[in-house]
């Protein structure tokens, strides 16, 4: 995706290639029985060889990056993953080990921070909640326990690949504002229910919440400083999860781009009618414009640039837009042969669908552009 | 590029130091103005006093050859100086001035002799000669290669005749780059010269066209005979063809960004639309800003991606500027639309000689020229499509004819191929 990667980037997204094809190569992302927990753990550990958890995280907490931007790293990773239907909490990991490392408390750090790093644990967010209009806090209720720790009850939905042992960040509401917690998924109280979903190459689970008790040192950020944490998350998980979608989408439309060179009607290849090359042609141009705006969310986010979260929200709104576009039309080139669940195309479609609406979904980020703009 | 062409950062520097000494800085931001409202010969005249300075100081033509008159440099100078000079006032030739210096200048060093060269470009780059493109004509747009005016050779002299269309900004221009064909006898793309023709050489007649804004910007020309020599010509004799290709990939923007710098700033134009009418908190309105403000930041970095790897690539492939045409193209009259929508009945019906309140309404009139001009938005996805996507082309039923062929079947066409 990034031409201007340097040799260390290059060096590491190459490795990175090689585990992902060893590790999970297609016939394991179709096969969801073989993605089970030892599977799950494996992965993450071998990931985390790589340094896949540490980009968010600085040196003095165990972590580092490559090139001093370690969100432009994350999301070369991202965009490799996605071009691969990979499963795992990466998006997860990374941006619940950057919220610990910015705001977490000594134990989260001590604890929590250098399991992640490792890929002895994973992380999920816990955000999206049934109703509530795409607030970040809504589903969960937080009270204050009169220590300083919360009492939390309700439930998220669409939370990404929880894994055993793993931890979740839950965003609540509490009477003051918006409150987050780090909680153990296997915490009393915490109730993790697998749901059925639209894209398969990844779990989703409702977390449900019944007077979780918290202690202090879990919750992360006051009341003064949760909301701009919120959006600085909302920022990382929008610029990851548009790279991991722009690889699939790239992934997908090369796949296209061949069957119309393959496939023939009427005496020649599908792809010399021009309403075919037309649609790919459009296409080809919403990837390229999808790249453009994820690398620059990317490299501003992770620069310190106060109009990264701003660059986030623009990629994740183009992004999820184009690739629902490039999905259907996609889909429309393979006619018939599209409509099978042998065929690869619909793992694609299912993946880049979601990606397009889990943390935000383009009519969010657009309306949040506009309060991140003062309007 | 070789070992002592100065740093960009300290040509940014230098130029920097330049410009703030010399330019006067811009009051207000003319947020998305629109090329052509240099309409007056006393604007051109203006902007030529301002080119004169910037040649003397030697920031003109900084990506033109330095025998020529430019500075020698690449093209990141050349957008190192554009991202300085972005708040203050520099020449302002309307369209003719992106057509000489953008398309036609370039296609000139690359492809003219030596001797044209050193009579032309320092002109140009001095803002002496402003020219203009005869490239449609009324017979043949998209299908550029199937114009037929006509130049046939006269001893050391040629022979010009026929008439072109759109021409943008002719009746201001001096000079015109002008495609006729010398050899009807081969396939299209075969017969084919350019020539650079006076403007106002005897036997060439330039009339404005009203344009669908109300302007009269673009021109039609009819040539009775104009003579030109053979010092005149672009390029060589029946080979025009290779020039029209380094001209249409520089016409196409040549992976130039709109802006100089990201935009940053929410839509401004829109916003400031949305507050006028009350409707600054409403979602619908919200959405379309975004929306407009989004496109426009993912094609300024599409630009700067599509230049990179223009840049950076050992063997270039010059089909990729097409992305950034077709962006424009598409994006150019959504955004139109856009604050069509967001106006809603103040966009319809304004003040009389109100041009700000007028303003949605002129944008959606000119929100296709982009899609139109310089290959259309379907011309664009062809060339993406089997240029740089490798999709096979569709039959064609004139390229492999001789052309005077080529116009007898079409008169008789009966819809079968081949
Ligand atoms: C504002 C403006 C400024 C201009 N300035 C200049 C100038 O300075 N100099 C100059 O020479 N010309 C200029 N032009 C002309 C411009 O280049 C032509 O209008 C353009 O190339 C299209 O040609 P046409 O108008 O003949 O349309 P046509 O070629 O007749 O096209 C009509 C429609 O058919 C479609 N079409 C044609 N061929 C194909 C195909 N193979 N596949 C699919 N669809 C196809 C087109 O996309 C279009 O939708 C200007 C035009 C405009 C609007």
């Amino acid at each position: 995706m990034d031409s201007d990667a340097t040799e260390d980037q290059r060096a590491l997204l190459d490795v990175s290639v090689r585990f992902m094809e060893e590790t999970c190569p297609p016939a394991v992302v179709r096969d969801a029985e073989r993605r089970d927990a030892a599977f799950a753990a494996g992965y993450r550990s071998q990931a985390a060889e790589l340094g896949w958890f540490s980009m968010l995280v600085p040196e003095a907490l165990g972590g580092g990056s490559l090139s001093g931007n370690g969100v432009l790293d994350a999301a070369l990773i991202a965009y490799l993953r996605g071009g691969r239907l990979q499963p795992g909490a990466f998006v997860g990991t990374n941006v619940v080990a950057d919220a610990i490392a910015r705001a977490g408390g000594a134990r989260l750090q001590a604890e929590v921070l250098p399991a992640l790093v490792a890929g002895e644990a994973s992380a999920a967010w816990a955000l999206a909640a049934t109703a509530g209009a795409g607030s970040p806090a809504a589903g969960v209720d937080a009270r204050t326990d009169g220590t300083g720790g919360l009492v939390l009850s309700g439930a998220k939905t669409a939370v990404l690949d929880v894994e055993p042992g793993g931890w979740l960040l839950v965003t609540a509401s509490s009477p003051d504002g918006p409150v987050q917690a780090v909680v153990a998924a296997d915490a009393p109280g915490v109730g993790i229910v697998a749901l059925d979903s639209l894209d398969l190459s990844r779990r989703f689970s409702e977390v449900r919440l019944d007077g979780v008790v918290v202690a202090a040192d879990a919750v992360l950020g006051d009341a003064g400083s949760t909301a701009a944490l919120v959006d600085h998350q909302l920022a990382v998980a929008a610029t990851l999860l548009a790279a991991e979608c722009v690889g699939a989408m790239d992934a997908e439309f090369a796949m296209t781009l061949q069957y119309a060179k393959d496939r023939i009607a009427f005496g020649r290849p599908i792809g010399s009618f021009q309403a075919i090359k037309h649609v790919l042609a459009d296409t080809s141009l919403a990837v390229e414009m999808s790249k453009a705006i994820t690398l620059a969310a990317a490299r501003t986010l992770g620069s310190q640039d106060d109009h990264g979260p701003a660059a986030a929200s623009m990629a994740k709104a183009l992004v999820g837009d184009s690739a629902i576009d490039l999905a259907q039309n996609c889909f429309q080139v393979f006619g018939g042969i599209g409509y099978t669940w042998e065929h690869d195309q619909h793992l694609y479609l299912r993946r880049v669908t979601s990606d397009a609406g889990l943390f935000g979904d383009a009519a969010w980020h657009r309306e949040h552009l506009c309060q991140l703009s003062g309007i | 590029m070789n070992d002592t062409m100065i740093d960009v950062e300290d040509f940014r520097r230098e130029a920097r130091a330049w410009i703030a000494a010399n330019l006067e800085p811009r009051e207000r931001v003319r947020a998305g103005r629109v090329v052509g409202e240099v309409t007056t010969h006393e604007q051109i005249d203006e902007a030529r006093a301002l080119q004169r300075k910037l040649f003397d100081g030697g920031y003109a033509g900084i990506s033109y050859p330095a025998e020529y008159g430019g500075r020698g440099l690449t093209p990141a100078h050349e957008q190192a100086f554009r991202e300085e000079a972005a708040g203050y006032v520099t020449p302002d030739f309307g369209v003719v001035g992106v057509v000489t210096m953008g398309a036609i200048g370039r296609s000139i060093a690359e492809h003219a002799s030596p001797e044209f060269c050193r009579r032309h470009i320092p002109a140009i780059l001095r803002g002496d000669e402003m020219w203009c493109q005869f490239y449609s004509e009324p017979e043949a747009g998209s299908d550029l290669a199937g114009i037929r005016t006509r130049a046939t050779r006269d001893g050391d002299r040629w022979v010009i005749s026929g008439s072109k269309i759109w021409s943008s900004g002719a009746y201001l221009a001096d000079w015109a780059m002008c495609l006729a064909r010398t050899d009807w006898d081969v396939p299209k793309h075969r017969g084919l010269t350019w020539f650079a023709i006076p403007c106002d050489a005897k036997g060439v007649t330039i009339r404005q066209i009203r344009q669908i804004n109300g302007g009269a910007e673009f021109c039609e020309e009819f040539l009775d005979e104009v003579e030109v020599t053979e010092d005149d010509i672009i390029g060589e004799v029946n080979r025009g063809w290779a020039v029209t290709q380094t001209m249409l990939v520089y016409e196409r923007g040549a992976g130039e960004t709109a802006t100089p710098t990201e935009p940053r700033a929410l839509a401004p134009d829109l916003v400031a639309l949305a507050r006028r009418v009350g409707r600054i908190e409403d979602p619908a309105a919200r959405q379309a800003i975004a929306r407009a403000h989004i496109n426009d930041y993912a094609q300024f970095h599409l630009g700067r991606r599509i230049a990179d790897r223009l840049e950076h690539s050992h063997n270039p492939d010059h089909a990729v500027a097409a992305y950034s045409k077709l962006a424009a193209g598409v994006y150019t009259p959504l955004r139109a639309r856009l604050g069509m929508e967001i106006g809603g009945p103040a966009a319809l019906a304004w003040a009389i000689g109100d041009e700000a309140e007028g303003r949605p309404a002129l944008d959606y009139l000119n929100g296709r020229r982009i899609s139109i001009a310089a290959g259309t938005n379907e011309v664009q996805r062809n060339g993406i499509g089997e240029r740089v996507l490798g999709l096979p082309r569709e039959p064609s039923f004139d390229t492999n004819k001789a052309f005077n062929e080529v116009l007898r079947n079409a008169r008789n066409w009966d819809g079968k191929v081949g």
